[in-house]
C-alpha cells in the first residue's frame, strides 16, 4: 500500500518537474519577441537604451537559467507573477477567470456523467434494442461532432435565430443585478455552452456506462441473481449497476482532471471567460507569464484529481480494498 | 470529445454489431469519403482554386452549395477538401502509430527499466492537459500543413503506444516466442518475426483511431486559427466560413453545415471501423465479452 | 449581395453619411453599448494594450494638451492660446483655467511638465520617443508652459501634443514601475467605474468635465474576441455599436436590419505588398514593376472588399489626405508585366514555366502573409495565381502575427535588418497621418526610415525625408511629399494593393451624434464630446 503510493508520489513528482521544465521552455521557443507585446508597433520608435530597459524590466536580458531559477523559486512561493500585457498579478486573473470554468465544466461534467451513465446502463440491458441502437448512434455522433460547429450551429438557432438565449459572455455586461434576477441572467448565459460541452461529453461516459455494463450483466452472478427470479429492477439495481460504474467513477476522476483546461473552444466560441480562453489568449499575446501560470494550474489540477483518484478508488473498489 | 478521449481506457463496442452494423456502415462512410478524393477532379464541377462567379452567391443550379468569399464553388472546395482532411488524418495517425507502436512493442517486449521509463512517458502525455499543449505546439510550430500533421502526430501516440503494451505483454507469454527466445534467437529478430505480426491487426485499429481524432483536431486547430489557411481542408473551409461571418447572413446553411457534416461523417466512419477492429483484434476485449465470462 | 458586387469600385471620398450638427446639444443618451475586440488592461497611459481602440479609449479618460479634429488636425483642446517662434523651437501655451483630475486636484502646468518628463524617464514604446527633441519645459504659474525643442519638428502637434495623455503628478510622481500601476484616475470627460477582467468595462461621465456634459451618460464596454459574435450581438440588439468595422459581406445585411444605422467612409489603413529590397532579385526596379503590373488591385477590391475599398495609390498616400498627388498614377497591365519582364531578360530557360534570371536563377519568392487575416490571405493567394500566370512562383506561407513581425521586421527594430522575401503587410491608419509618412517608411537612415522594413535606398528620398522633418508649413510639406511619392511610385518599393474603408454599424435608436474622423472611423473624442469653446 505505502509502496503503491510512493511509486504514484514520484510519478506524479515527475509529471510536475516535466510539466514546469516543459512551461518554461515552449514559451521561450516561440517564434518572435515579447517586446513585440509589451510595447507593440511602436517598438520601432525605442532607443536600443529603452530597450534593454524593457528587457531588463521584465527580466528577460537574464541568462536563461536564471530566468528558470527565479521562476521556480517563485513558483515555490505559490507566485505566479504578472502579466506582461496587463502588468496584473496572474493569480489574481485566474483568480476571477476560474469559477466560471468551474461552474461551466463543473455542471456539465455533472449531467455528462449523470446522464451518459444512466442511458448507457438502460442500453445495455435493453441490448440489441432499438432504444440500444438509437442512442449508441447518436452518442457516436456527438463524439464526432467538432465541438465548435456544434456550438456556433446553437448560437446560430437558438441564440441569433429564436433568440432564446444571449450569444455571448457569461453575463449581461455592466448591469448590476442581484438575488434572483442575478441568477436568471447567469443561467441564461449557461445554457448554451453548457450544452454544447455536455453533449460532447456524454457520450463517453454513455459508450463507457454501456460497455461495462454489458460485462457486468455477463457476469455470473447476476445470472445466478436473475435464476433466482429476484425482481429484474433490483437486479439491475443492486448489482449490475453499482460494479458497472465503477470504471465510469474512473473516467469521472479523469475528466475531473481536465475540468480546468478542458473547455477551450467552447470558451472561445461562446466568449466565456474562464481559464481556457485565457490561456488561449495569452499564447496569441506572448503573453509569458500567463501562459506558463495557467498551463501550470491546469496541470496541478489534473495531478490533483489523479491522486484523489488514487485514493478514492480502493474505498469504491472492493476488489482493490481487499489486495 | 476532446475532454475524454485521453481518458477512454478501452473502446467500448460491443462484439454483437461490430462488423455488422456499425462495422460495415463505417466502411461505406470511409469509401464514399474517399472515393470523393481520389476522384476529385472528376467529381467536382470547377475548379477550386479558381474564382468562378461572384463570391458569397447563394446556391444555385451552377453551385449547388453556392460560392465562397472569393467566389469559388463551394462544392468543388469540400470534394477537394476530402483529400486534404483525409490525407491529414492518415498521416497524423501513421505518425502517432509509428510512435506508440515502437514504444508499445520495446516497452513491452523489453520489460524493466525500459518499460518503466517508456510508460512514465506515457502516463506523462496522458496526464498533460491535451488541448492547452495542443495550442500551445500549433501556435510554437506555426501553421502549416506539416506541422499540423505532426503537433496531431506527437500527441496521440500515448494511447496506442499503452494499448499495444499491454497485447505484447500478453503476446510474450505465448508458447512459439517463448521457445523461439529459449532457442536462442535474436531479440529484435523475435519482435520483428513474432511479435510484431501479432499486434499488427491491433495497431491498425488504433490507426483507424488515431485517424478519426486526428480529422476531429484539425478541424479544432483550423477554427481557432491555428490551422494552415492555405490548404483547403474542410476545417479551413469551415474557418473562412466563420471569419467571413457565415452565421449571420444566413450562408450558413450552405457554407457551415456541409463541411461540418462532412468532419463527422469521417470521424465517425473511423471511429466505427476502429471500434469494431480493435472489439475483433483486442482478445482483452473478446475475454470480457465471452458468454460466461468474468 | 449582388447589386453591391455590380456596384463600380468608387472612391468614397466623402462621408456616406450626414452627421448630425451639434448646434443644439440633444439630450444626454443614458447607456450606450459598444464592444470591444479585446481586454485592454486597465486604462491608463501605461497599461492600455492596443493602438486602436485601446488609445481612442484611454484618451477618454486620460488627456492629451490636443485633440486631432475631424479631419485629423491637431487642435487646442487643454490649452486656451500657444503660439509657436518664428524658428519653430519654442511653443508657449497657456492651460485653460479651472481644468480639475477626477479627484478634484487642479490640474496644472506641473502636471505637463512632470508628465512628458516621467515618460522619458520611464520608457514607453509610443511616447518616449515623442519627446526625445525636447530640450527644455518650464513652467510659468499653474497655466503656464514652454517648450524648447532642439530642432522644429514637423510633426510636434500631432505627436506629442495630441498624443501624450496628462498624468496627474500628485498621484505618478511615486510610482517606479508605471506597468504594474493601475490607477485610473485622469482628467477626461470619462472615470472609470468598473472593470472586469475578460468581461467588460463600465465607464461614466465626468459630471464636471470643463467642457460640458458628455452625450453619452454611461458606456459600457464589453469584450467579445469573436467577430462572428458581435456582429451576431449587434444584429440581435445586446450592443449597441463595436468598435470592429463591419465586415464588406455583412453590409448589404446590416442595412436591411431595422433601426441600424451603417456609416462608411475612408480608411487610412493600408494593405501593401512589401519588398524585401536586398533581396538579390528583387533589388531590381524591372522585376518590381512586372509584379506591381501583374497585380489586378482594381479586382482584388472588388472581390476581397465587395467594392467597399480604394485601389492603392502608387506614391503610397490615401487619395483623400491632402497630401495625396494625383498626378502619380499606375495601370497596372498583364501584356505590359510580361513585355517588362521579358525586356528585363527574365526568360524562362529551363522550360520548367517559372522564368529565370540571366544568372539561371528561378524566380521563386516566399510571400508572407497574415495567418489571422483572411482578407490578407486570400489577397496572397490571388497574388500568387497572378503572378504564376506571367511565369513567376510565389508560394503563399501564412504565419502568425509574432512569426511575421520576427522575419519582416525583427524586434520592430528595421536596424536589425530582415530575412524575407515579400509580404503581404500593412500599416495601420495613424501612419498615414504623421507628418513624417514618407520619410518614416522609405528613409535609409533606420533612425530616421524607423518603418523602412524592406530596407529601401534612395539618395533622393534621404534628401526629401530631411526637409520634411524639420519643414512646418503645410504648403513646404505638401510640396515635399508631392515629390516624394513622385520617386516611390516610379522605384516600388512597395505596391500599395489598397486602402480598406472604414464601416461601421450603430444602432439609430440610441447614440447618434457620431463623428466619423477622416480615415479612421468613428470611435474617436469627438463622438462622446464636443470640443470646448474657443
Amino acid at each position: 500500500m505505502w509502496r503503491f503510493f510512493a511509486g504514484k508520489g514520484a510519478q506524479y513528482l515527475l509529471v510536475l518537474v516535466l510539466t514546469i521544465a516543459l512551461n518554461f521552455v515552449l514559451p521561450r521557443m516561440m517564434p518572435g519577441s515579447p517586446l513585440v507585446f509589451l510595447a507593440g508597433e511602436d517598438v520601432g520608435f525605442l532607443t536600443p537604451e529603452q530597450r534593454t530597459q524593457l528587457y531588463a524590466l521584465y527580466g528577460l536580458d537574464q541568462p536563461q537559467w536564471r530566468q528558470f531559477a527565479t521562476y521556480v523559486a517563485n513558483l515555490a512561493r505559490g507566485e505566479l507573477g504578472y502579466s506582461f500585457q496587463r502588468g496584473r498579478p496572474i493569480a489574481a486573473m485566474i483568480g476571477e477567470r476560474l469559477p466560471w470554468t468551474l461552474l461551466l465544466v463543473g455542471i456539465s461534467l455533472a449531467l455528462a456523467t449523470l446522464a451518459g451513465a444512466a442511458l448507457g446502463a438502460i442500453a445495455a440491458w435493453r441490448r440489441g434494442s432499438v432504444y440500444d441502437l438509437g442512442t449508441l448512434g447518436v452518442a457516436m455522433f456527438f463524439e464526432s461532432v467538432p465541438s465548435f460547429w456544434l456550438g456556433m450551429i446553437l448560437i446560430a438557432v437558438f441564440a441569433a435565430g429564436l433568440g432564446w438565449f444571449p450569444i455571448f459572455g457569461a453575463g449581461t455586461a455592466g448591469v448590476a443585478l442581484s438575488g434572483w434576477p442575478l441568477l436568471l441572467d447567469r443561467a441564461r448565459h449557461l445554457v448554451l455552452p453548457l450544452v454544447t460541452l455536455t453533449c460532447i461529453t456524454v457520450p463517453g461516459t454513455f459508450l463507457i456506462m454501456r460497455y461495462s455494463m454489458l460485462s457486468v450483466l455477463g457476469e455470473r452472478y447476476i445470472t445466478t441473481a436473475r435464476a433466482k427470479g429476484v425482481a429484474e429492477r433490483a437486479v439491475l439495481r443492486r448489482h449490475a449497476v453499482r460494479n458497472a460504474l465503477l470504471p465510469v467513477s474512473t473516467v469521472f476522476m479523469l475528466n475531473l482532471g481536465f475540468i480546468v483546461g478542458g473547455a477551450t473552444v467552447i470558451e472561445t466560441v461562446f466568449s466565456y471567460p474562464g481559464i481556457g480562453r485565457l490561456l488561449y489568449e495569452a499564447v496569441l499575446n506572448r503573453d509569458y507569464p500567463v501562459i506558463q501560470g495557467t498551463f501550470f494550474i491546469i496541470t496541478i489540477s489534473v495531478i490533483a484529481a489523479n491522486i484523489v483518484s488514487d485514493l478514492l478508488y480502493p474505498l469504491i473498489d472492493p476488489r482493490v480494498r481487499q489486495r | 470529445m476532446t475532454v475524454v478521449t485521453a481518458a477512454l481506457p478501452q473502446a467500448p463496442m460491443r462484439r454483437r454489431f461490430s462488423l455488422g452494423a456499425v462495422g460495415w456502415t463505417g466502411v461505406l462512410l470511409l469509401v464514399v469519403l474517399t472515393a470523393a478524393a481520389v476522384f476529385a477532379p472528376t467529381l467536382s464541377p470547377y475548379d477550386p482554386e479558381d474564382t468562378v462567379a461572384d463570391p458569397f452567391q447563394a446556391p444555385s443550379r451552377a453551385h449547388p452549395l453556392g460560392t465562397n468569399d472569393v467566389g469559388q464553388d463551394i462544392l468543388s472546395e469540400l470534394i477537394f477538401g476530402a483529400r486534404i482532411s483525409l490525407t491529414i488524418g492518415f498521416l497524423a495517425a501513421a505518425i502517432a502509430i509509428g510512435i506508440g507502436t515502437v514504444v508499445g512493442l520495446v516497452a513491452g517486449f523489453l520489460g524493466g527499466w525500459v518499460d518503466v521509463v517508456l510508460m512514465r512517458a506515457v502516463d506523462l502525455v496522458l496526464v498533460i492537459p491535451f488541448l492547452p499543449l495542443m495550442i500551445l505546439l500549433a501556435a510554437y510550430l506555426g501553421p502549416s500543413f506539416w506541422n499540423i500533421i505532426i503537433v496531431i502526430g506527437i500527441l496521440v501516440w500515448a494511447r496506442p503506444a499503452r494499448v499495444i503494451r499491454a497485447q505484447v505483454l500478453s503476446v510474450k507469454s505465448l508458447d512459439y516466442i517463448e521457445a523461439a527466445l529459449a532457442l536462442g534467437s535474436r531479440t529484435a529478430r523475435v519482435i520483428v518475426r513474432h511479435v510484431l505480426p501479432a499486434v499488427l491487426p491491433l495497431a491498425l485499429a488504433q490507426f483507424i483511431l488515431a485517424a478519426s481524432n486526428a480529422i476531429l483536431i484539425e478541424a479544432s486547430l483550423s477554427f481557432l486559427g491555428l490551422g494552415d489557411p492555405t490548404a483547403k481542408s474542410w476545417g479551413s473551409v469551415l474557418y473562412y466560413a466563420q471569419v467571413r461571418n457565415a452565421f449571420i447572413s444566413g450562408a450558413w446553411v450552405w457554407w457551415v453545415l456541409p463541411p461540418g457534416f462532412l468532419i463527422t461523417a469521417a470521424t465517425l466512419g473511423f471511429a466505427f471501423v476502429g471500434y469494431s477492429l480493435e472489439e475483433i483484434f483486442n482478445p482483452k476485449m473478446r475475454a470480457r465479452h465471452g458468454p460466461g465470462a468474468g | 449581395m449582388r447589386t453591391l458586387f455590380r456596384a463600380a469600385v468608387v472612391l468614397v471620398l466623402m462621408l456616406a453619411v450626414a452627421l448630425p450638427s451639434p448646434g443644439q446639444a440633444p439630450a444626454q443618451v443614458p447607456t450606450l453599448r459598444m464592444a470591444i475586440t479585446r481586454d485592454e488592461g486597465s486604462l491608463n497611459p501605461y497599461t492600455y494594450q492596443t493602438g486602436y481602440p485601446g488609445w481612442n479609449l484611454m484618451t477618454l479618460v486620460y488627456e492629451p494638451l490636443f485633440t486631432p479634429d475631424a479631419d485629423n488636425i491637431p487642435q487646442p483642446w487643454l490649452v486656451q492660446r500657444y503660439t509657436v517662434s518664428q524658428d519653430g523651437k519654442t511653443w508657449q501655451f497657456t492651460l485653460r483655467p479651472g481644468l480639475r483630475w477626477h479627484d478634484g486636484r487642479p490640474f496644472t502646468a506641473d502636471d505637463v511638465k512632470f508628465t512628458y518628463e516621467y515618460v522619458r524617464r520611464h520608457a514607453h514604446s509610443r511616447w518616449t520617443s515623442q519627446v526625445r527633441g525636447i530640450d527644455s519645459i518650464d513652467v510659468a504659474g499653474p497655466t503656464g508652459l514652454t517648450i524648447r525643442l532642439s530642432a522644429p519638428s514637423s510633426g510636434f502637434a500631432a505627436q506629442p501634443l495630441a498624443d501624450l495623455p496628462i498624468l496627474p503628478k500628485h498621484i505618478w510622481e511615486s510610482v517606479t514601475d508605471p506597468r504594474r500601476f493601475n490607477d485610473m484616475i485622469g482628467s477626461g470627460p470619462y472615470k472609470v467605474a468598473e472593470m472586469r477582467e475578460g468581461q467588460f468595462y463600465r465607464l461614466v461621465a465626468n459630471d464636471t468635465y470643463f467642457a460640458g456634459r458628455p452625450k453619452v451618460r454611461e458606456i459600457i464596454l464589453p469584450i467579445i474576441r469573436d467577430a462572428t459574435v458581435t456582429f451576431t450581438a449587434l444584429k440581435a440588439g445586446e450592443i449597441d455599436t463595436t468598435v470592429r468595422p463591419l465586415s464588406p459581406e455583412l453590409v448589404a445585411e446590416f442595412e436591411r436590419v431595422a433601426g441600424m444605422k451603417v456609416v462608411r467612409g475612408a480608411g487610412y489603413a493600408s494593405t501593401i505588398l512589401q519588398f524585401n529590397l536586398e533581396h538579390p532579385q528583387l533589388k531590381d526596379v524591372r522585376l518590381r514593376r512586372a509584379i506591381a503590373n501583374a497585380i489586378n488591385t482594381r479586382l482584388m477590391v472588388r472581390l476581397l472588399l465587395l467594392g467597399y475599398g480604394v485601389v492603392g495609390s502608387p506614391g503610397y498616400i490615401h487619395p483623400d489626405s491632402p497630401f495625396y498627388n494625383k498626378a502619380v498614377t499606375f495601370n497596372a497591365s498583364k501584356t505590359k508585366a510580361v513585355q517588362l519582364l521579358n525586356e528585363a531578360g527574365y526568360v524562362d530557360r529551363n522550360n520548367d514555366g517559372i522564368r529565370d534570371a540571366s544568372d539561371g536563377t528561378p524566380l521563386r519568392f516566399t510571400l508572407l502573409t497574415l495567418a489571422g487575416n483572411p482578407i490578407r490571405i486570400r489577397g496572397a493567394d490571388l497574388i500568387r495565381t497572378w503572378l504564376r500566370d506571367v511565369g513567376i512562383d510565389a508560394r503563399v506561407v501564412a504565419q502568425e502575427d509574432a512569426s511575421i513581425i520576427s522575419q519582416v521586421w525583427p524586434d520592430f527594430d528595421v536596424c536589425k535588418g530582415r530575412k524575407f522575401d515579400m509580404a503581404v503587410f500593412g500599416w495601420s491608419a495613424p501612419v498615414m497621418n504623421r507628418a513624417t509618412v514618407l520619410r518614416d517608411l522609405f528613409h535609409s537612415d533606420c533612425r530616421f526610415g524607423t518603418i523602412n522594413i524592406g530596407g529601401y535606398k534612395n539618395a533622393e528620398v534621404d534628401r526629401l525625408g530631411g526637409e520634411l522633418a524639420v519643414a512646418i508649413a503645410p504648403e513646404k510639406q505638401k510640396q515635399i511629399l508631392f515629390e516624394m511619392q513622385k520617386v516611390i511610385a516610379a522605384e516600388v518599393p512597395v505596391h500599395v494593393l489598397f486602402y480598406q474603408d472604414g464601416i461601421y454599424a450603430y444602432r439609430a435608436d440610441k447614440h447618434t451624434a457620431w463623428v466619423y474622423q477622416k480615415g479612421q472611423g468613428i470611435v474617436n473624442k469627438l463622438s462622446f464630446i464636443d470640443p470646448p469653446r474657443r
